[in-house]
């Protein structure tokens, strides 16, 4: 058959062509001696920005070049991971706050940033995230508040403002519901759970280490502080304040449904801001939380986490261009035009926002917020434990059969 | 058993199973994102050209997809030459070797990538062939010897025996043999392999992503998870590249189905 | 006929390759499953079998995951192997009608798990997808279901879209085996004045073992290793009804940090593919036919 014959001789022809273009691209510095370093993140949606930003730093510091490689996060957790291991990428990576933090520093790969000049540009009490054993390790640079998004104009419309309790909460969904608005679009499939969970839960277990308690056998999902909660999600379900059939809808449908204006309220977090008004640039946005007590019991106004960990890989070659790369972003001017043109608040300080949706919820950092409950869950089984019996009872099984569903999972995962 | 009307309405009925998300697909591509969830069956208001216009000039397409090209010509004609060469040996190793050789590819089939991700990364890492198409080709060539051996040798199994025999007997070398006889008879194995191998390495995310850094040796997968973001997946953008990105596969379906059709058996017994 | 030595250097470059590339990284993976690696640690200990007894007694996300997958491949072996089947022996003739089909039907194939995912949510999707608001239009609205919500059903929905991701893909493997049935075959049978259903079940269906076997193995093993569809379509949700291996052994190695139980977790799941298609082999050897 001439096709094989063709094919053999062309493939030794090529695998001698290949083995120059399969040497030369493997080394970091370039032929003109300028160093190449590799930025790895997670955030598809900032890549332009990023190229600006890139553009930009190239041009101040003609001798370094930076590449970068992005992942959607089920990649970032998988492969991403894997390379970081060698120092070969991510001279400069991102990190989540909690168990990736804890596992990468536990292997030793996060360059100690402490005695950085650039670690001054930060709000201090905004990047405690990334510290460990009194060591800064890494920087969040985004700051995002993990509660629902409201339609604006669609309250006035009913004169609803942002209620104080949950008789308050409940008030308002069902005026919605009355004049034909469903009160909360909610992606059941995918990240509402995780996410709706901690505004749902904030004020009913106050105290802040609730999970770690949990982890360590001393509470229990089966305890009122969890119950509570679960019983909530199912009286929001159960009266018709959730979307019907929400486990079904994921979260590009919720936010559609947001952004056409039949829900009012979006219960995931400011991050979908950018999102709903790409489809609708005429929706006035703002951010409310539930508050599942009563006024005179409520601890906190909202949550809020600090993520998009900025760090330099112990391990690269580079790590003098990996902080200087860092100290680019780092800075007020920087930092600005990340935020106004991804739509983001950030923790850098002295930052003037410009667009109107951050202008408008810039009121929060001054609030109460507390530090995103679910990711002070170490463990990926248990928060997974977690988000499922919200589903579960979502489905319809009661809220203590979840909770002990759950917490027999639980307690599967600390036999270990 | 089904009637002629029954025929033509279940294919008809699943040809708009698949015609209907094309089309979605296609009309996305030319809207924005407002417009596309507004009403996905619609057609497009004012054709958003930019969309595919952006996938031009900010990425390096045409490099991607040269990336692309190469990787896959090389490792699909690499792994089908082996896999027919293995086969071959299947066939003709007498007892419990054969089984042994075909039991030792097939059970590759069962292994999941993802564990075997770590380990491979430090061994590709170590041989220096990161950032190389040419590591790209040689691990998709291991990869996709399991499949390929699976599927040719379990068609050359049924190929009749007299054949290799009539060969044997007139002195023929195995080369001979392997080239003149078999290998033109499994052609319809061989093409199908051929089809599932290229549309597996062509829209292979894993390894390149694993394997590769520099823009200059990503392939066409890889341009297109830029437009996956966390929270915000820009479809217009992603199907205008998908849609590019299928074509070629297509294209090679077409070429290929002649091959997979034709009965080329059909008299070979005779005489 | 016994073969000369050349017949060993057929075996050289791939088994080489494979070799170096396949069989040494599964071997290691084998190693740290008796390990506790997390995956990026420099340090792990040796723990012996702990992880396999931990995931067979005490992991009822094992168990679960593993019947989902069970689920999630009956129905897709049935489905996918029946239409492509039906569709190959429909679409046998080389008309050009018969080529377009056979490419349309191809099509779903070449699309990303991405894409697939994107098209499951158009269709299922509650309140804006096709499907309900189709049964809606046209009275049928009792037909609507929480397709992918519904812990009852999801799997099942999701099984329905992977087979239509890869039916076409089967479609070509039975085209190849009808085609690989000599004509005379097919001749003599119409001179015995066979019906259609008789030629197919004495004639075509014997003959065809070899493509059947094929495809049924191929089509287990890839609805055991599909993840990224799942993945996409709902991360294993709701409350783990569409958990399969493929995404508990994602979740354990990268999500849970626990690589050396999710290596044990691979072996397992390969042990389990592997009886699965000894038992498909036993069931289907009785009908191989040579000539």
């Amino acid at each position: 058959m001439n096709r094989f014959v063709h094919k053999t001789t062309l493939s030794a022809l090529a695998a001698s062509l290949l083995l120059t273009v399969g040497c030369s691209s493997s080394s970091e510095t370039t032929a003109d001696g300028k160093v190449k370093i590799n930025f790895l993140h997670w955030r598809g949606e900032d890549s332009d920005v990023f190229k600006e930003l890139i553009a930009k730093f190239e041009a101040e510091n003609q001798t370094i070049d930076v590449e970068m490689s992005v992942m959607p996060s089920e990649q970032y957790q998988s492969t991403a991971q894997t390379k970081l291991a060698d120092g070969q990428s991510g001279d400069v990576f991102t990190s989540f706050p909690g168990a990736q933090f804890e596992t990468i520093a536990k292997a030793n790969l996060f360059a100690d940033l402490t005695n950085e000049s650039f670690v001054t540009n930060y709000e201090p009490n905004l990047i405690k995230a990334g510290q460990k054993d009194g060591k800064q390790f890494a920087l969040p640079l985004q700051l995002v508040y993990n509660q629902p998004v409201y339609n604006v104009e669609l309250f006035n419309k009913y004169n609803l403002t942002p209620p104080t309790d949950w008789e308050g909460f409940l008030k308002v969904c069902e005026t919605l519901k009355a004049n034909g608005i469903t009160p909360i679009a909610f992606p059941g499939a995918d990240v509402g759970p995780g996410q709706f969970m901690n505004s749902m839960l904030m004020n009913n277990a106050p105290n802040e280490d609730v999970f770690t308690k949990l982890e360590a056998g001393d509470a229990k999902l089966t305890d009122a502080w969890w119950t509570k909660t679960l019983s909530q999600f199912k009286e929001l379900n159960d009266k018709g304040y959730i979307q019907k059939d929400s486990l079904g809808t994921k979260q590009d449908a919720a936010v559609a449904y947001f952004a056409q204006g039949k829900a009012a309220m979006l219960a995931t977090g400011s991050y979908a801001m950018a999102s709903a008004k790409k489809q609708n640039a005429e929706l006035k946005l703002g951010l409310l939380a539930p508050i599942t007590v009563s006024a005179a019991d409520k601890k906190w106004d909202g949550i809020h986490t600090t993520t998009f960990m900025l760090a330099v890989n112990s391990k690269s070659q580079h790590q003098t261009e990996a902080k200087k790369f860092i100290d680019f972003l780092s800075r007020k001017d920087n930092a600005e035009v990340y935020a106004n043109k991804t739509s983001q608040h950030v923790t850098v300080k002295g930052v003037n926002y410009t667009s109107p949706e951050l202008k408008d919820t810039i009121s929060w950092t001054q609030k109460n917020t507390r530090f995103q409950p679910r990711f002070l869950i170490q463990s990926g089984d248990v928060q997974k434990a977690v988000t499922s019996s919200i589903q579960d009872v979502l489905s319809g099984t009661a809220p203590e059969e979840a909770a002990a569903k759950a917490q027999k999972l639980v307690e599967q995962k600390l036999k270990k | 058993m089904l009637t002629r009307l029954g025929r033509r309405g279940l294919l008809a009925i699943y040809a708009l199973l698949i015609l209907v998300p094309l089309a979605v697909m296609v009309f996305s591509s030319f809207k924005t994102s407002g417009e596309m969830y507004q009403n996905p069956l619609a057609l497009p208001g004012a054709l958003q050209t930019e969309n595919y216009a952006t996938l031009f000039d900010e990425q390096s397409m045409g490099r991607y997809f040269l990336n692309s090209a190469t990787v896959t010509l090389f490792s699909v004609g690499c792994s089908l030459f082996f896999a027919t060469l293995i086969s071959f040996a299947i066939l003709r190793l007498p007892g419990w070797k054969g089984l042994l050789v075909y039991g030792l590819f097939a059970v590759g089939m069962t292994v999941p990538a993802q564990v075997n991700m770590i380990p491979l990364y430090a061994l590709v890492l170590d041989l220096g062939l990161t950032n190389s198409l040419l590591g790209l080709i040689l691990v998709n060539i291991a990869v996709t010897l399991p499949v390929a051996v699976f599927i040719i040798a379990g068609f050359m199994k049924t190929l009749p025996r007299e054949l290799i025999e009539a060969g044997a007997m007139d002195g023929a070398s195995e080369w001979v043999m392997y080239r003149r006889i078999v290998l033109p008879l499994s052609l319809p194995s061989i093409a199908a392999t051929a089809i599932f191998l290229f549309v597996m390495i062509w829209n292979d995310l894993l390894y390149p992503l694993l394997l590769t850094n520099n823009p200059d040796v990503k392939t066409l997968p890889l341009a297109l998870l830029e437009f996956q973001g966390e929270y915000m997946t820009n479809y217009p953008v992603l199907f205008a590249g998908v849609l590019i990105a299928s074509a070629p596969m297509i294209l090679a379906y077409i070429l290929l189905q002649r091959h997979f059709v034709s009965g080329m058996t059909a008299g070979a017994i005779k005489g | 006929m016994k073969p000369s030595k050349w017949i060993y250097l057929f075996l050289l470059p791939g088994l080489l390759l494979y070799g170096v590339f396949f069989v040494y990284p599964s071997l290691s993976a084998l190693f740290y499953s008796f390990t506790d690696w997390d995956g990026l640690s420099p340090d792990f200990n040796l723990i012996g079998f702990e992880n396999y007894t931990r995931m067979i007694t005490d992991d009822t996300v094992f168990q679960t995951s593993l019947v989902n997958n069970l689920k999630f491949m009956a129905v897709v072996v049935v489905l996918q192997t029946g239409f492509s089947l039906l569709f190959a022996l429909l679409l046998l003739k080389n008309t050009r009608t018969n080529r377009f089909f056979r490419s349309l039907f191809f099509f779903p194939t070449v699309l990303s798990s991405i894409s697939v995912a994107f098209i499951g949510a158009f269709l299922y999707d509650p309140t804006l997808g096709l499907l309900n608001n189709l049964f809606d239009r046209v009275g049928l609205g009792f037909l609507s279901q929480n397709w992918i919500g519904d812990p009852k059903i999801a799997i099942y929905s999701v099984a329905l879209m992977q087979v239509w991701a890869h039916t076409g893909q089967m479609l070509v493997l039975f085209l190849a085996g009808l085609n690989s049935i000599p004509r005379e075959m097919f001749e003599a049978a119409a001179v015995e004045g066979a019906s259609r259903w008789q030629t197919f079940r004495y004639v075509t269906w014997p003959l065809l073992a070899p493509a059947t076997t094929i495809v049924i193995a191929y089509t287990t093993i890839q609805s055991f290793k599909a993840f990224d569809l799942i993945y996409a379509m709902t991360r294993g949700g709701p409350n783990y009804a569409t958990e399969i291996l493929s995404t508990f052994l994602y979740h354990s190695a990268f999500q849970n940090y626990e690589f050396g139980y999710a290596s044990a977790g691979s072996v397992l799941f390969m042990l389990v593919i592997a009886l699965v298609t000894f038992l498909q082999f036993r069931a289907l050897r009785s009908r191989k036919v040579t000539y």
